[in-house]
């Protein structure tokens, strides 16, 4: 592939009908294109904010909770259920969900050479009808809608635009998979697609594969409500539970698939080393995402309810989740260890959010405990007298908590292993670290207080626990601590970014190049991203690029072995 | 006399140049069936569990006064086999470029579609059912509903392909557009008959 070539002589005649056309302005450019770029920019921009948003929600709802006994900052219990709802919603399907396809939608057309986007119209319009239906979501909570609303209307209001933000975020899905399905650059089979275009693609297909029952449930909610059969504001709470299913251990490590492979990418590309083992990493992240998508359908099933050792296959989920991010960091850790490791903040970012997915799984399984126990109990027909009693407590959200920092972390790393790409200028390095660390700590902070509390016996936010010794008042205040710190991380990317933008920090030098497509071509790339369709005989293409021609022509070095040299 | 000179086909060299983005709209199109499918699947499962949980009470299913005739749902059932016939026709036609056949088999497609929906209504009014009596018609529509919209959808698509036929896109070289559209059609019908037996047949 000539990677730098010179333009054709352009045929004056139609250059000049072309500058009679009046030029697009910054409004068209924006709301009109369909450009993967102009669209990715867009996705992760107003993504972020939302994570922003979503977090501070959270960080409110924490306050109230951690002054226990007494509601200091709402009138009733029910206000308290609205916005901490309203948290989490935004923080998964208006925020991190958001973010990473916006990062997919810019960065996977790259890395599999295509010139765009599939169905660029298409993903154009999931987001801005993802757009519009986040605003009447909030607009819905304002006017006491949402689960524990007291307006029926605006309960409606709720599920709709919920179930059209889940809509949206599958048709964005959809032209993520067909681009890493069909197209794909001459020679680029799918044990050759990278690792973050991979994870992409398990990611967008188990979720095209389990949010739909979401919006099934969805449907019934809406027609429960129209048609009179959720009348009160209590009855109308079982709504919050539609969420519960997708924000709770183990269906809430869906969102983990792609953190590993942006981790698995970064890490080749800061350590100097790609990952050795390419196809093992594939298929360690497929079936990561297997054990996420068949936990994903069992949650729905089991709708909220806490797991129970009856349901085997949830439990075996739960097992599984470990494995696959323990083989990941394994793989990765060869690249570590052989090649020659910046310590700069995509590489921090990528180990972190690796180890936070690590402990969300771990953690995950002392959740188990209780259930095995009682199993034992059933089948020896004798009594144990020890339990952790974590039904109903703050345990599994402080293992979600965990896997949101993961989360935060991995989008942190991925903003700023591709910033450069993005916005034509690279992200502060110390500022980065800043907003690492302040990441990695208060999620980790969150994650903990939470599953401390779970077993201190702190009830399951949005409930108040009553607290005669203290104990959980103090884990509480950590958690509040910790919310802050991951907030302050997000802030201080966001305040990377703008100033990255506006050119005040950064730097417009290409602070680093990887072996994989995206890296053959100018940042940002111009309309159609590569002057000739690329051709590819391995997994790390740029790896194979002779020198002498310009051209991506090599020996085959599909294997395992060839890929690392 | 004149000399005529008889001239054999000449066989092309080059072959045609493929589409530029092959597959694309198939791909697209198989994995929106997959969302659909899984749509589908999750409320029949609720229909179904609750179902049960009603017969295991003691109660009857169906709501008092309310009954679903089978003449109605068989008549559909056979409408929409006979429309996936049609649909094969279509691509069997445009496959040998033979576009006056590829039209009328899309839009006898579309007319099966529209008969389904005016049978479903007809369906819906004899079955007196309320959707606000019992949780159980509330079910019964969700599904029901969600099901005609997806036909719905499935129409709009072949519209849309239709129209692009029409206007020279799809043709024997490249069908992929209209193979998108007889997909999620078939998917469509499969569904229907998912539809038929869990609410129609087991009542």
């Amino acid at each position: 592939m000539a990677l730098t070539e010179t333009r054709p002589d352009t045929d004056e005649t139609l250059t000049s009908s072309l500058s009679a056309n009046p030029a697009a302005t910054t409004v068209d450019g924006i709301l009109g294109s369909g450009d993967h770029k102009t669209i990715g920019r867009l996705w992760i921009g107003f993504g972020t904010f939302f994570i922003v948003v979503g977090l501070a929600l959270a960080l409110v709802a924490s306050l109230e909770l951690a002054d226990l006994g007494a509601l200091a900052i709402f009138d009733d219990a029910d206000q308290l259920t609205q916005l901490w709802s309203l948290g989490r919603d935004l923080l998964l399907f208006a925020g991190l969900v958001p973010v990473l396809i916006g990062i997919a939608t810019y960065v996977v057309p790259l890395q599999v050479g295509s010139s765009s986007i599939a169905f660029p119209r298409g993903a154009a319009a999931a987001f801005w009808t993802w757009f519009v239906a986040t605003d009447v979501l909030v607009l819905a909570y304002i006017m006491n809608g949402g689960p524990a609303g007291g307006r029926l209307d605006y309960v409606l209001l709720w599920t709709l635009a919920l179930g059209t933000m889940v809509v949206s975020l599958l048709w964005a899905m959809i032209c993520i998979a067909t681009t890493v399905l069909g197209a794909r650059a001459a020679g680029m089979s799918l044990e050759r697609v990278p690792a973050t275009s991979w994870s992409f693609l398990v990611f967008s297909v188990s979720g095209l594969l389990s949010l739909p029952i979401l919006l099934a449930e969805l449907v019934l909610a809406h027609l429960d409500v129209k048609y009179g059969f959720l009348p009160t504001k209590a009855d109308r709470t079982v709504l919050v539970a539609i969420l519960d299913t997708l924000n709770l251990a183990p269906a809430v490590f869906w969102v983990g698939v792609p953190i590993l492979g942006m981790a698995v990418d970064s890490i080749g590309v800061h350590s100097g080393r790609p990952a050795r083992f390419h196809k093992s990493i594939l298929a360690v992240i497929g079936v990561y995402g297997f054990v996420a998508y068949g936990a994903d359908l069992l949650s729905f099933a089991w709708r909220g309810r806490p797991v129970a050792f009856d349901n085997g296959l949830l439990v075996v989920a739960i097992l599984l989740a470990v494995v696959p991010v323990l083989l990941t960091l394994g793989l990765v850790g060869d690249s570590l260890a052989k090649g020659k490791a910046k310590l700069n903040t995509p590489l921090i970012a990528a180990l972190l959010s690796g180890l936070l997915l690590l402990v969300a799984s771990a953690g995950a399984i002392l959740g188990l405990v209780d259930p095995f126990l009682g199993f034992i109990e059933t089948v020896s027909g004798n009594t144990i007298d020890f339990s952790f009693d974590l039904v109903g407590t703050s345990f599994y959200e402080g293992v979600r908590a965990l896997v949101v920092g993961a989360a935060v972390l991995g989008i942190i790393g991925g903003v700023h292993h591709w910033a450069h790409k993005i916005w034509g200028r690279s992200l502060e390095d110390r500022l980065g670290w800043l907003s690492v660390l302040a990441a990695a700590g208060g999620a980790l902070i969150w994650g903990v207080a939470l599953i401390v509390g779970g077993f201190l016996g702190q009830q399951r936010p949005p409930f108040v626990t009553i607290d005669p010794d203290n104990s959980i008042e103090i884990v509480s205040w950590i958690g509040v601590v910790g919310i802050a710190l991951l907030l302050a991380g997000v802030l201080l990317l966001l305040l990377n970014v703008l100033g990255a933008v506006a050119g005040r920090v950064g730097s417009a030098a290409e602070p680093w190049r990887g072996t994989t497509l995206e890296w053959a071509t100018a940042s940002p790339p111009a309309a159609g991203n590569f002057v000739e369709a690329p051709i590819v005989r391995s997994a790390t293409p740029l790896a194979d690029l002779d020198p002498s021609s310009g051209v991506v022509t090599s020996n085959d070095t599909s294997d395992d072995e060839g890929a690392a040299s | 006399m004149t000399d005529i000179t008889v001239y054999e086909a000449i066989p092309a060299r080059v072959k045609a140049p493929e589409p530029a983005r092959p597959r694309l709209l198939l791909i697209g199109s198989a994995l929106a069936s997959a969302g659909v499918i899984m749509l589908m699947a999750g409320l029949l499962g609720i229909y179904i569990k609750t179902r049960a949980d009603v017969i295991a009470s003691g109660e009857t299913w169906l709501p008092s006064g309310t009954t679903i005739p089978l003449t109605q749902p068989n008549m559909m059932a056979i409408t929409l086999i006979f429309s996936v016939v049609i649909m094969v026709w279509a691509i069997s036609s445009l496959s040998r470029d033979d576009r006056a056949n590829t039209y009328i088999a899309l839009g006898l497609v579309l007319l099966m579609g529209f008969a389904f929906i005016s049978q479903t209504a007809y369906l819906l009014s004899i079955m007196d059912m309320g959707a606000a009596d019992s949780p159980q018609a509330n079910l019964i529509y969700a599904v029901i509903g969600t099901h005609l919209a997806i036909v719905g959808a499935a129409m709009a698509y072949v519209l849309v392909m239709g129209l692009r036929t029409l206007g020279g896109e799809y043709n024997a070289r490249d069908r992929e557009g209209v193979y998108g559209a007889a997909l999620f059609w078939y998917v469509s019908v499969g569904l229907y008959m998912a539809v038929w037996f869990a609410i129609y047949i087991t009542k």
